[in-house]
């Protein structure tokens, strides 16, 4: 098929969520990507999403956000309600931290747990698989079924992990997260690796990983616009939207021996440091774990 | 268009006489066409080739110095759009706001803030850089005093916030001998603030909405005799300072508009938050970012943004190789085997403290390279496995001989053996699981 050259250097569309005219259940549905200029410059993206990440088990997150929900992290259900009615975000990032147990086998409380977190928010989902190989599979199948026709972005395929995702991803109608070790050829071959199992260029988003601030940072930040110059140049196995996880931002030094009185405002420092400079870089979508950090965000992303 | 080192070497005398500084008329040149040297050190170049290197050999953002002394900013004289590209060479001077329309306490306790604070990280002191002082108690004479309160810009580099040539002068009276950036000049003043710029050196700031405008606006300052310029482009919101600020880059990295060719300043207190204004300043080219008073996780985490950004990317930050205990480790405690990349080293001290394991990172020479290409490369090898323990003196740390070693390098791990003695056990890939692999496997 012949593509005009002005489609050809732009980003790819990769369309999340779906509003029940789609064939979801969701409120609103977002289109990322289409940029085809620097960030900020010339045509302007949509929308700059941000996620509220949450878990179905709270003994593997951060002290500091453990702190600041309270009973939420007991309820996976209730916070995501609360992380879109209360805390704003625009889209809601679930993490099956439970995989982490040791022995765990508990593969129907993955698809139980996803309908409920459906049913809390009518924001679209971003879904995380487990983090052991032997269980992706299993986790991608059950929670990928649960959300059929919801376009979830379910994450996270890796080099030498991705089948599985992208399997899910294929039989369930998602989008799936790409992630590669801050490095601009391994983003390129992990996505050339998802086309050829058949996973669809609009419906693959790039995580270039995102390193703490003041501990590699720096290396993210330059990728990321190294990235988006490729695919501006007409890469087109890099032309895809981008999303970025400080995942690491809190559990740094700097956020964990604070003193008590000051980690919630290091942790939301932190976190928003990161994130804004990788929207900065091109990232559509940011993901961040502490409440106060969304509504910072939303409100510097509008102002 | 910036010219390239042999098309410089064409319009020079060709004498090797030295009378520059340097050896050779091409090594001149060379230095020329990176923006390094000054095309006015050579005594013998005619009129006309004068005008023409000097356009083009000029670093394509001038170097600007705010302040004097120890503390003093200079910013500007970079040369690249993107970081990747080469590196970014002044880091933003962070300038901290004061009104003189505060009490005298309040000015205080903030001009002490700014002397104060020093965040140390990875071996350098990050500290802000100066005190801004805005007019806005109409008193000439009041302004004046909160200026001297502020130091003079004795100690702290100022910026004086003031449209009002008169209130500019009795500032000046008190500063002008260091160094003080005026802020700013606009089309209704800029004749006035240009007159005083001059005749005391100090920089200038040219404020408009519109590059164009801003362009003309710094030419005139500059004929009227005030080389040093800044731009303040008075952007209504981020993404157009992002983009306005792009623009004037490119504009000056391609040396398409030479009036463009100045260091920026932000205003981040004009915008609904301050912590975005200052991220995107730092992020996009920003020369002077002034701030309002900021809290100490946002001064923490500015300062490591600035850090992050201005390290050069030419070099891959090393850590030291050798012994690293974490959490205090005994005899029995485990020795992990890593590079010495620093983000490796970062990532994995960040779990391996919040985890509280005790143990022994043990870093490799692997010229800063990550341990996916140090295997590759054959910089990590089981040769330099054996000869580091050694020359480390691990052995005379713990009880044990078994060494943790990556995921990644588990194609090493028979070699390894050979070649140490020591049991290898290869750990996980991902720094995330170590402390939950040590938990389940290390037994000793």
């Amino acid at each position: 098929m012949m593509e005009s050259n002005d489609e050809r250097l732009a980003i790819r569309e990769v369309r999340l969520g779906a509003t029940r005219a789609e064939g979801g259940t969701r409120e609103v549905s977002y289109a990322i990507g289409g940029e085809r200029d620097l960030p900020f410059s010339g045509k302007r993206p949509e929308r700059l999403l941000v996620a509220l990440e949450i878990c179905d088990d709270p003994q593997f997150w951060p002290p500091v956000v453990r702190d600041y929900v309270g009973d939420l992290a007991n309820d996976t259900a209730e916070w995501a309600r609360a992380a879109e009615r209360t805390y704003g975000a625009d889209l809601v990032r679930l993490n099956f931290t439970s995989t982490k147990q040791r022995g765990f086998d508990a593969f129907g409380a993955i698809a139980a747990t996803t309908e409920e977190v459906l049913a809390a928010t009518a924001r679209p989902l971003i879904v995380e698989g487990s983090n052991e190989p032997e269980l992706d599979s299993e986790v991608f199948r059950r929670s990928g079924e649960a959300g059929e026709g919801e376009r979830f972005l379910l994450g996270t395929a890796e080099a030498d992990r991705y089948r599985s995702v992208a399997a899910a991803a294929l039989a369930y109608g998602h989008a799936v997260i790409a992630q590669s070790p801050i490095d601009v050829n391994l983003a390129k071959q992990l996505n050339i690796l998802l086309r050829e199992t058949g996973v669809p260029q609009d419906r693959i988003v790039i995580d270039p990983y995102t390193g703490a601030l003041g501990y590699g940072f720096e290396y993210t930040y330059s990728v990321m616009e190294r990235i988006r110059l490729a695919a501006l140049a007409g890469d087109a196995d890099l032309a895809m939207p981008m999303i970025s996880a400080p995942t690491d931002t809190l559990s740094i030094r700097e956020v964990r021996e604070a003193a008590p009185a000051d980690r919630e405002a290091m942790a939301v420092a932190w976190e928003f440091y990161t994130a804004y400079a990788a929207v900065v870089a091109g990232a559509s979508i940011v993901c961040v774990r502490h409440p106060l950090t969304v509504a910072k965000l939303k409100a510097a992303l509008e102002g | 268009m910036a010219m390239k080192a042999l098309d410089i070497y064409k319009h020079l005398p060709k004498t090797n006489c030295k009378k520059c500084g340097y050896p050779t008329c091409l090594a001149f040149a060379m230095k020329l066409a990176v923006g390094k040297a000054d095309v006015e050190a050579c005594p013998d170049l005619e009129a006309e080739a004068r005008t023409l290197l000097g356009g083009v050999t000029r670093p394509p953002v001038r170097l600007v110095t705010i302040g004097t002394g120890e503390r003093s900013v200079a910013v500007g004289e970079e040369f690249v759009l993107f970081r990747h590209e080469k590196t970014f060479y002044h880091p933003p001077g962070i300038v901290v706001q004061v009104s003189d329309a505060w009490p005298d306490d309040e000015v205080r306790s903030v001009v002490e803030m700014v002397e104060e604070t020093v965040v140390h990280r990875v071996g350098q002191d990050l500290v802000l850089n100066g005190v801004a002082v805005k007019y806005e108690s109409n008193l000439p004479e009041r302004f004046a005093e909160v200026v001297t309160l502020a130091g003079g810009g004795n100690s702290l580099p100022l910026a004086l916030i003031a449209d009002d040539p008169g209130a500019l002068e009795a500032a000046l009276a008190v500063a002008g001998h260091y160094r003080p950036l005026i802020h700013a000049a606009t089309e209704e003043n800029h004749e006035a603030l240009a007159a005083l710029a001059k005749r005391y050196g100090c920089p200038l700031a040219v404020r408009a909405a519109d590059p164009a405008e801003l362009a003309a606006l710094a030419g005139k300052c500059a004929d009227a005799g005030v080389p040093d310029i800044v731009l303040d482009p008075a952007p209504s919101s981020l993404a157009g300072f992002v983009a306005i600020a792009t623009d004037i880059r490119k504009a000056a990295i391609g040396r398409t508009e030479p009036a463009l060719g100045y260091p920026l300043s932000i205003d981040a207190g004009a915008f609904g938050d301050a912590d975005a204004a200052i991220a995107a300043g730092i992020l996009k080219y920003a020369g002077i970012i002034v701030v309002p008073p900021l809290s100490p996780a946002s001064v923490e985490a500015a300062l490591t943004l600035r850090q992050n950004i201005y390290t050069d990317p030419q070099k891959p930050i090393q850590v030291t190789p050798g012994i690293y205990p974490i959490n205090e480790p005994g005899r029995n405690a485990p020795v992990l085997l890593t590079v010495n990349f620093s983000l490796t080293y970062f990532t994995l001290l960040g779990y391996l403290e919040a985890s509280r394991i005790p143990c022994y990172l043990f870093i490799a020479d692997t010229e800063g390279l990550s341990v996916l290409t140090a295997v590759a490369g054959g910089k990590l090898t089981e040769t330099l496995v054996a000869d580091s323990i050694k020359e480390f003196g691990v052995g005379d740390l713990v009880d044990h001989r078994l060494l943790v070693i990556p995921g990644y390098a588990a194609p090493l791990s028979g070699k390894i053996e050979d070649a140490t003695g020591w049991k290898v056990l290869v750990g996980p890939r991902d720094a995330a699981d170590l402390p939950g692999y040590l938990e389940t496997e290390w037994k000793t």
